[in-house]
């Protein structure tokens, strides 16, 4: 691609998000959205943040790893056992790294 | 509606700890433009105009593929289509502000951010506050954002990817989505939404995850109105039974 043409593909995408982000933002008063389906999408966000991180826990390769060797599973259910217990993010982001790069450099599995 | 000190404060302590996992998958990002070959400048840009990581993930591989530019921009809004459904969610809460007000919060929203909004503030009814509180979130997750981002535009070529720093960012949503899961149907939309965007993860568009999120919601909304079902028929029954030994009794002292 030519840089100008990367340029306007910058603003295309701009665009993209702009157009989907702020949709309801600016025409939500002219769609009026039935009740059921407005009780149907309060499961969105939690549904979109398990979409979102599945693939990275379970995929490798493009393959369903659930052996041993998939260390980003083994660390990310430690780090939700940590999670359930302690109730603190920060240490859990710090808790599941650190698990995941001791898993890595010391070959365990 | 004016700020409200002590709600921002809230909304930036929420969101504070996810930044961590936020700037690392930014940084992943940043790694990404610059590795596509994108210029400083570009990447620049693209990470401060369009400020969304999924979809310049995928625009990244079109871009070096010489993909049509309405290719390109037909890809980024089906990858962003979840953001149409955060916006239904949002808008509500905030229908009084000015149009370009309103414009400038939907275009700064994250995935994170919607998540820890609706947990503080499940009902529309106005609140004082509410805004202040979804700024202090909006406004923390875009630097830290940005700021992983732009260091992985300039040193990112430093960072091996054998660190897995992109995992931080997983890690982070976990401990957002733990909290969430609050009842059964909740969980029971989790547990599908993930087992479709794994089998779904080959799709082109990302369209596996636009597919999870929306059987996951559907299949939450079918456990919720059917575990409901069976309860009210189960009080039903119990209901009936009750009554029927209240007569019994009744047309005992009778005799």
């Amino acid at each position: 691609m030519s840089d100008g043409e990367i340029w306007a593909t910058i603003i295309a995408l701009a665009l993209a998000t702009a157009a989907t982000r702020s949709s309801f933002w600016l025409i939500g008063d002219r769609i009026p959205i039935p009740r059921r389906i407005h009780e149907m999408l309060r499961y969105a966000p939690a549904c979109a943040l398990a979409a979102i991180i599945a693939p990275d826990l379970l995929l490798g390769g493009g393959q369903i790893q659930l052996q041993l060797s998939n260390l980003k599973l083994l660390a990310g259910i430690a780090a939700i056992g940590f999670f359930l217990i302690t109730r603190n993010m920060l240490q859990t982001i710090v808790f599941g790294m650190l698990s995941f790069t001791a898993l890595r450099l010391l070959h365990v599995f | 509606m004016e700020h409200h000190q002590s709600s921002w404060r809230a909304g930036l302590a929420v969101g504070a700890p996810a930044l961590f996992g936020i700037a690392a998958w930014g940084l992943v990002v940043g790694i990404a433009m610059v590795k596509t070959g994108l210029s400083v400048p570009q990447s620049l840009a693209m990470t401060l105009l369009v400020f969304a990581g999924s979809a310049q993930l995928a625009a990244l591989p079109l871009i070096a593929a010489q993909a049509p530019i309405w290719i390109i921009f037909l890809t980024a809004l089906v990858v962003n289509l979840r953001f149409v459904i955060f916006s239904a969610l949002l808008a509500p809460h905030f229908k009084h502000l000015p149009w370009h007000k309103r414009f400038f919060l939907g275009y700064v929203t994250g995935d994170l951010s919607v998540a820890l909004f609706l947990q503080r503030y499940p009902g529309y009814a106005p609140e004082l506050g509410k805004l202040s509180y979804l700024k202090g979130l909006l406004y923390s997750n875009w630097w830290a954002w940005q700021a992983g981002s732009i260091a992985g535009i300039f040193l990112g070529a430093a960072v091996p990817s054998a660190w897995g720093l992109g995992f931080a960012a997983t890690l982070a949503i976990i401990c957002i989505t733990v909290p969430m899961v609050q009842n059964r149907a909740t969980l029971c939309g989790v547990l599908v939404a993930a087992f479709i965007a794994v089998l779904g993860n080959g799709l082109p568009y990302k369209l596996g995850l636009l597919a999870a999120v929306i059987v996951g919601m559907a299949s939450a909304m079918a456990f919720e109105e059917g575990a409901e079902q069976w309860i009210k028929k189960w009080a039903n029954k119990r209901a009936e039974k009750r009554a029927g030994k209240q007569d019994e009794k009744q047309g005992d002292e009778h005799e």
